[in-house]
C-alpha cells in the first residue's frame, strides 16, 4: 500500500477501531499514530531520495482527487506525525482519571488524520475539506468536556471564527480552478494577473482564521477549554499551523502587493499578541497569544519572500510550543489550577519539567544553539533582505523583544514563590508517560536547529547567511529577556494594559462586528416571516369574505339579469350550506376549490377560442 | 423484459389497495404491508439504479396508449436526473414505513395515504408525458393534504389548509403551460420527450409558460417569497410528513424547474436566468437568516431547507447563463446532487426532531440542554446530521455545494455571495447543538431513554449514506453527470 495512504488510514482506522472495540483506546491510539508515523518518515526518507509518491482518487467529474508526497509535503507529514506521536504518549498520563478516554483518543486520532490529508493534499479540493475536517476535529476537541460552563462557547467560536474566515479559502479555490480550469494544486500555482492578487488576499483571510491573526485571534485564547494535549497539539503542528501552511505552499503564486499585505500583518499580529501575552493572567492563555504572536513573524518570511524562514520556525515552533503546553499541563495537574497567581513557585514543585519548560520557552525566545535561534534568525534575516526592510524587520525584531519579555516574565512567575507539595493519588505513573512525552518534544525542541541545514537541499532552496540578523536577533532576544525577567509584565505595558487585557478588541471584537449584525438581520427577516404568513391568511379571509358576500346575494335572488345562474348557484349553495360545519378551514377549502375550477374553465375556454 | 419502471411505481398502489381490502386487519398487518411493499419499491429502485441510463436522451422507457386522440400516452422512464430522486424517493419512503411502524391512530388510513404519495412522488420523477406528470403531482398534493390534516400536531387545520391553498393555486400555472405547450407542438403531443427535444413555443409564448411555470415550482421548491407555507406545514405535520415533504416533495419544485423550465423554455430560461438567480440567491440567504431567528427546532430545520434549496435554484441558473457546457454541466451535477444530499440530510433531521419530540415533547430549544450525555446515540446522530447540514466536507452536501459555488463564481461572480449561507447555517447548528445537546443535563431529561432498534434501523441508512456520499459523491455523479454532460440546449 501506497505510504501516503498509510500516513493517513493509519490514524484513522484506529480511531475507527477504537470506536467500535470501545477498549485499550490509549493503547490503539498509540499504535495507530505509530504505524502513521513510520509511513511519514518513509514518505520523508523517499523525498531525501529524489522519490515522490502520488495517489490519485476518484472525486468530482473532471476533477480527481490527489494526495502528492513532494520534499515539502512529506516533511510536514512527519512533523505532523512526530508532534502528534508524542502528544498522544503524553495524552495516555494526562488521561488517566477522565471517564472518557474512548472518545477523547478518537478524536485526537481523527485530528492527526485530517491534518494528514490536508498537509499531503495534492489538488484544493481535498485540501479545502481537510481544512474544514481539522476545524471540526478541534470543535469536537475544545468541547470534549462539554458539560463544564464555558466551554461550548469557546468550542463554537472557535469553529465559526475559522468558518467565517474559510469562506476566503473557498472563493480563493474557486478563482484558481477558474483560472486554471485544473484543481490541480500545482498547476493553479501558476496563476498570475489579477486573479493571483485576488486570490492570494483571499488565502491570506483564510490563513488569518486559521493562525489567529489580529484581528482574528481572540478564539485561540478561549480555546484553551479543552484538555491540554488538545492544546498542545493544535497550537503546534495540526490546526494553527494550517494557516501557515497554505500561504507557504502558496507562496509561488503570491505577486508582491499580496505579500507585502501578508507580511504587514503577520507583524502587526506578533506585536499587538505579543503585548496581549505580556498581560495576561493564565499560563495556557500567555501561550496561546504567543502562539498568534510566533504565526505573526512565519507570515513576515512569507511577506518578505522567503517561505523557507517561515517554514523552519513552524517546525521549530511546533516542538517547541507543544513541549511548553505539556510543561503547563503538568504545573496545571499538580496546582489543579493554570491561573498565573496560583502558579508562583510552580516550577521548584518540579524542577525536571521545569528545566524541559524553560528550555523550550529560551529556543523560543531565540537563544543558541536551541532551535528557535535558527529559525528565528532566518526570519530576521528575510525580513532585513526584503524590498520593504524597514517595516518588515522593525516587525520581526519587535516581536523577537516581546517573545523574550513573555517567555521570561513566564519563568519568574513559575520559579518565584512558596514550593507547595501536593499528592494526587495515581499520579506517578501518569507523570511518567506525560514526562516521557514531554521528553521527547523538548529534546526535538532543542536539536532541530542541527537539522536545519539538511532541509535546504531538499526543499531547493537556501538561506542566506547575515550576521548583522544574527546580531540584532541575538540582543533582541536578550533585551527581551531581561525586561520580562525584571520588570512585571503590568508595568511594561503602562497604559496598554487594560486594553491589552481586553485582546485589543476594537469596539467589542467579533460579536459586535458579526454576531449582532447576523442577528439583527434574522430578527428582520422574522419579522418579514410573520408579516408575510399574516399577509397571506389575510387574503383567505378576504376570499372568504367574497364567497360569503357572493352567497348572500344569490340567497336574496337580487341578480335577476343572470337568472338561470342564480338558479345554479342556488342550488350550490345549498349544497354549500350542507357542506357548511362551521369550520373556517373547511369554508376556506371549498371558496379555494370553487375559485380554482372557475379559473381553469376560464383558461381553457381562451385557449380554446 | 419486466416493466420495472412501471412496477416500482405502482407497487405501492397495490399495497394501499391490498390495505383497502383488509379494513379489519389487526395494526402489525398494516404497517408489515407497509414496510414490505416499500421495501419492495426500494428494490425495484435498486433494479432501475443497476440498468443504469443512457449517455443521451430517456432510458429504460416503458410506454403504453392512454388518450391517442389527444397525443397523451402513458410514458415513463428516467435519465440521471431522475433516477437518483427515485432511488432517494424509494429509500426514505421505506424508512419512514420503518419509522412510522408506531403510529397507533387510524394505521390503515395512515399507510394508505403514504403508500399513494409514494406511488405519486416515484411517478413524478419518472412521468415523461406531461399529463401523467400533472396527475401524480396534484395526487401527491392531496395526499400530503390529508396527512397533515390528520395526524400533524396542534394547529395542524390551519397549516394544512395554508398548504393546501398555495400549492393547489400554485399548480394551476403548470397547467396552463402545458396546455400551451401542447397546443405549440406540432403534431399535438404531450411527450415530454419531444418538448424536450424541440421546445414547442418561442419568443412571448415561452416567456409566458415559463413564468407560468416557474410561479409554480417557486411555491413547491420553495423560493422567497412563496414559502411561508412551508415552515407552518413542516412544524405541524407528523414525523412522517415532514420527512417526506422536505426528503422527497420539495424536489418536485426543482426537479420540475430542471425538466420544464429549463428543458422546454431554454431560450426563455436564458432570458430570465439573472431574475432566477437572483431569487436563488436571496431565497438561500434568507432562509438561512430567518433559520437563525427560530427557537423551535423544527421551524429551525424547515428554513434552512428554504437555504439549501435556494442553492439548487442558483445553480440551476448559472447552468442556464453558463456558455461553456463544461461549467454548465458542474452547475448541474451540483444541483441534482444537491437534491439527493439535502433528502438525505433533511430527511435525517426530521427523523431525529420527531424522536427528540416523542420523548420530551416539546422542541422549544431553550427547554432542552446537556442532551449528550443523557441520549449519546440520539445526540451524536444529531451532530453528524447538523454538520452534514452546515456543508462539512466529507458529508453529503459539501461535495453539492462546492460544484454549484464553483460554477456560480465562474460564470456571474457577484452571485458568490449565497455563500454566506454556509457561515449562518454553521452558526445556527452550532448554536442549537450547544442549547440542546452541550451543557449540563437538566433534571427533568435524566430519564430520557435513547434510541431503541426500530429508530436506529431508521437512522442508519441515511447516517452511513450521508458519509457515503460525502466521501465518494462519484457513485451517483457518474450517473447525473452521463446526462449533465450531454445536454443541448
Amino acid at each position: 500500500m501506497n505510504p501516503v495512504a498509510i500516513a493517513i488510514l493509519a490514524p484513522l482506522s484506529a480511531a475507527v477501531l477504537i470506536l467500535i472495540l470501545r477498549r485499550v483506546p490509549a493503547a490503539l491510539a498509540l499504535l495507530g499514530a505509530a504505524v502513521g508515523l513510520l509511513a511519514s518518515i518513509r514518505l520523508l526518507a523517499n523525498s531525501f531520495n529524489g522519490i515522490s509518491s502520488e495517489l490519485i482518487l476518484p472525486g468530482l467529474p473532471d476533477m480527481p482527487l490527489l494526495l502528492l508526497a513532494s520534499p515539502l509535503t512529506a516533511l510536514l507529514s512527519s512533523l505532523v506525525a512526530v508532534i502528534g506521536s508524542l502528544v498522544l504518549i503524553y495524552a495516555v498520563g494526562y488521561m488517566k482519571q477522565d471517564s472518557e478516554k474512548v472518545r477523547f483518543f478518537a478524536t485526537m486520532l481523527l485530528f492527526i488524520s485530517a491534518m494528514q490529508t490536508l498537509v499531503l493534499a495534492g489538488d484544493w479540493i481535498l485540501l479545502l475539506a481537510a481544512w474544514e475536517l481539522i476545524g471540526l476535529s478541534s470543535y469536537l476537541l475544545i468541547g470534549f468536556w462539554y458539560r463544564r460552563p464555558g466551554v461550548k462557547s469557546a468550542a463554537t467560536r472557535a469553529f465559526l471564527y475559522t468558518r467565517s474566515a474559510d469562506l476566503g479559502l473557498y472563493i480563493a479555490v474557486f478563482i484558481l480552478i477558474a483560472d486554471a480550469g485544473s484543481s490541480n494544486i500545482a498547476a493553479t500555482l501558476k496563476t498570475g494577473g489579477q486573479a493571483a492578487v485576488a486570490a492570494g488576499l483571499l488565502l491570506l483571510v483564510a490563513a488569518m482564521g486559521k493562525s489567529a491573526q489580529t484581528p482574528l485571534h481572540d478564539w485561540l485564547q478561549r480555546a484553551m477549554a479543552g484538555p491540554t494535549p488538545v492544546s498542545a497539539l493544535l497550537h503546534s503542528a495540526t490546526l494553527v499551523a494550517a494557516g501557515a501552511i497554505l500561504l507557504i505552499r502558496t507562496s509561488p503564486m503570491l505577486p508582491a502587493e499580496t505579500l507585502l499585505v501578508i507580511g504587514i500583518v503577520g507583524g502587526i499580529t506578533a506585536v499587538v499578541t505579543g503585548l496581549i501575552a505580556l498581560s495576561e493572567r493564565d499560563l495556557k492563555r500567555l501561550l496561546a497569544a504567543s502562539t498568534s504572536s510566533q504565526y505573526g513573524l512565519m507570515l513576515v518570511a512569507v511577506g518578505a519572500g522567503v517561505p523557507l524562514a517561515a517554514l523552519l520556525h513552524l517546525v521549530a515552533h511546533a516542538a517547541i510550543k507543544s513541549s511548553l503546553f505539556l510543561g503547563a499541563g503538568v504545573f496545571q495537574h499538580s496546582r489543579e489550577t493554570t491561573a498565573l497567581a496560583d502558579l508562583e513557585g510552580a516550577g521548584r514543585d518540579r524542577p525536571g519539567i521545569f528545566l524541559g519548560f524553560a528550555l523550550a520557552a529560551l529556543a523560543l525566545a531565540g537563544i543558541p544553539p536551541l532551535s528557535g535561534f535558527f529559525s528565528k534568525d532566518a526570519i530576521i534575516a528575510a525580513s532585513l533582505a526584503s524590498p520593504h526592510a524597514p517595516v518588515l524587520a522593525s516587525f520581526a525584531l519587535a516581536g523577537t523583544v516581546l517573545t523574550g519579555a513573555y517567555m521570561a516574565r513566564a519563568l519568574y512567575i513559575l520559579w518565584h514563590g512558596e514550593r507547595q507539595e501536593r499528592n494526587v493519588p495515581g499520579t506517578n505513573s501518569a507523570l511518567r508517560w506525560m514526562g516521557a512525552g514531554m521528553a521527547g518534544l523538548v529534546t526535538l525542541a532543542v536539536v532541530l536547529g542541527a537539522a536545519f541545514p539538511s532541509i535546504e537541499p531538499l526543499l531547493h532552496a537556501s538561506l542566506s547567511e547575515n550576521v548583522l540578523a544574527q546580531i540584532l536577533g541575538l540582543s533582541a532576544a536578550l533585551a527581551g529577556l531581561a525586561l520580562g525577567w525584571f520588570i512585571p509584565g503590568a508595568r511594561l505595558l503602562g497604559p496598554l494594559l487594560p486594553w491589552a487585557q481586553h485582546g485589543f478588541a476594537i469596539a467589542g471584537g467579533f460579536d459586535n462586528w458579526m454576531v449582532r449584525p447576523a442577528f439583527a438581520i434574522a430578527h428582520a427577516c422574522e419579522r418579514v416571516e410573520r408579516a408575510l404568513y399574516a399577509a397571506v391568511l389575510g387574503v383567505g379571509q378576504l376570499g372568504l369574505n367574497l364567497g360569503r358576500a357572493v352567497r348572500r346575494s344569490d340567497d336574496q335572488g337580487i341578480d335577476g339579469l343572470i337568472f338561470s345562474l342564480v338558479r345554479g348557484t342556488i342550488k350550490l349553495g345549498s349544497r354549500a350550506r350542507a357542506l357548511q360545519s362551521g369550520l373556517i378551514h373547511r369554508e376556506m377549502a371549498i371558496t379555494v376549490v370553487s375559485t380554482a375550477v372557475i379559473f381553469v374553465t376560464l383558461l381553457f375556454a381562451l385557449l380554446i377560442y | 423484459m419486466l416493466p420495472i419502471v412501471s412496477l416500482t411505481v405502482f407497487l405501492p398502489l397495490v399495497g394501499a389497495l391490498l390495505i383497502m381490502m383488509l379494513r379489519k386487519a389487526p395494526r402489525p398487518v398494516v404497517h408489515a404491508i407497509g414496510i414490505i411493499t416499500s421495501g419492495l419499491t426500494l428494490l425495484g429502485a435498486l433494479w432501475m439504479w443497476s440498468r443504469g441510463v443512457n449517455e443521451t436522451g430517456f432510458a429504460q422507457i416503458e410506454q403504453m396508449d392512454w388518450m391517442p386522440a389527444i397525443g397523451a400516452a402513458y410514458r415513463v422512464g428516467v435519465d440521471g436526473i431522475s433516477l437518483p430522486l427515485v432511488l432517494l424517493s424509494a429509500l426514505l419512503f421505506f424508512l419512514t414505513f420503518i419509522y412510522s411502524a408506531k403510529v397507533r391512530e387510524r394505521p390503515h388510513a395512515f399507510v394508505v395515504l403514504l403508500l399513494l404519495l409514494e406511488t405519486a412522488a416515484i411517478g413524478v420523477f419518472t412521468a415523461l408525458d406531461a399529463i401523467l406528470f400533472y396527475v401524480f403531482f396534484e395526487v401527491s398534493l392531496v395526499s400530503m393534504y390529508f396527512m397533515i390534516a390528520g395526524w400533524g400536531h396542534e394547529d395542524r387545520q390551519r397549516a394544512a389548509l395554508m398548504f393546501f391553498i398555495y400549492t393547489l393555486l400554485g399548480s394551476l400555472p403548470l397547467l396552463l403551460a402545458i396546455l400551451g405547450m401542447y397546443l405549440g407542438s406540432d403534431p399535438n403531443t404531450f411527450d415530454m420527450r419531444v418538448w424536450i427535444d424541440n421546445p414547442p413555443l418561442s419568443g412571448t409564448a415561452a416567456m409566458l409558460a415559463l413564468v407560468a411555470m416557474l410561479f409554480t415550482f417557486a411555491v413547491k421548491t420553495p423560493v422567497f417569497p412563496f414559502h411561508t407555507w412551508l415552515p407552518a406545514a413542516h412544524v405541524q405535520a407528523p414525523t412522517a410528513g415532514s420527512v417526506i415533504l422536505a426528503g422527497v416533495m420539495l424536489k418536485f419544485g426543482t426537479y420540475g424547474l430542471i425538466r420544464f423550465a429549463l428543458q422546454m423554455t431554454p431560450e426563455a430560461f436564458r432570458d430570465a436566468g439573472i431574475v432566477i438567480l437572483t431569487f436563488g440567491v436571496i431565497a438561500a440567504l434568507y432562509g438561512a437568516f430567518a433559520a437563525l431567528a427560530q427557537s423551535d427546532l423544527k421551524r429551525l430545520i424547515a428554513y434552512t431547507s428554504v437555504n439549501h434549496m435556494g442553492y439548487i435554484v442558483v445553480g440551476v441558473a448559472i447552468a442556464a447563463l453558463a456558455l461553456d457546457p463544461a461549467i454548465r454541466a458542474t452547475a448541474l451535477d451540483g444541483s441534482v446532487l444537491q437534491m439527493v444530499s439535502h433528502g438525505l440530510v433533511t430527511g435525517a433531521l426530521f427523523f431525529l426532531v420527531g424522536m427528540l419530540q416523542d420523548r420530551a415533547k416539546t422542541r422549544e430549544m431553550d427547554q432542552f440542554g446537556g442532551l449528550l450525555k443523557v441520549v449519546p446515540i440520539l445526540g451524536w446522530s444529531f451532530v453528524l446530521a447538523a454538520f452534514a447540514s452546515l456543508g462539512l466536507p466529507g458529508l453529503a452536501h459539501f461535495p453539492a455545494e462546492f460544484q454549484i459555488f464553483l460554477a456560480t463564481l465562474q460564470v456571474e461572480p457577484v452571485a458568490i455571495i449565497v455563500i454566506l449561507g454556509i457561515v449562518i447555517t454553521a452558526g445556527l447548528y452550532l448554536r442549537a447543538i450547544g442549547k440542546i445537546f452541550l451543557g449540563e443535563p437538566r433534571e427533568q431529561w435524566t430519564g430520557m431513554s435513547d434510541l431503541n432498534t426500530r429508530e436506529v434501523l431508521t437512522l442508519g441508512p441515511l447516517l452511513i449514506l450521508i458519509i457515503v456520499v460525502g466521501i465518494a459523491p462519484a457513485w451517483v455523479l457518474d450517473v447525473i453527470h452521463k446526462t449533465t454532460a450531454a445536454l443541448q440546449f
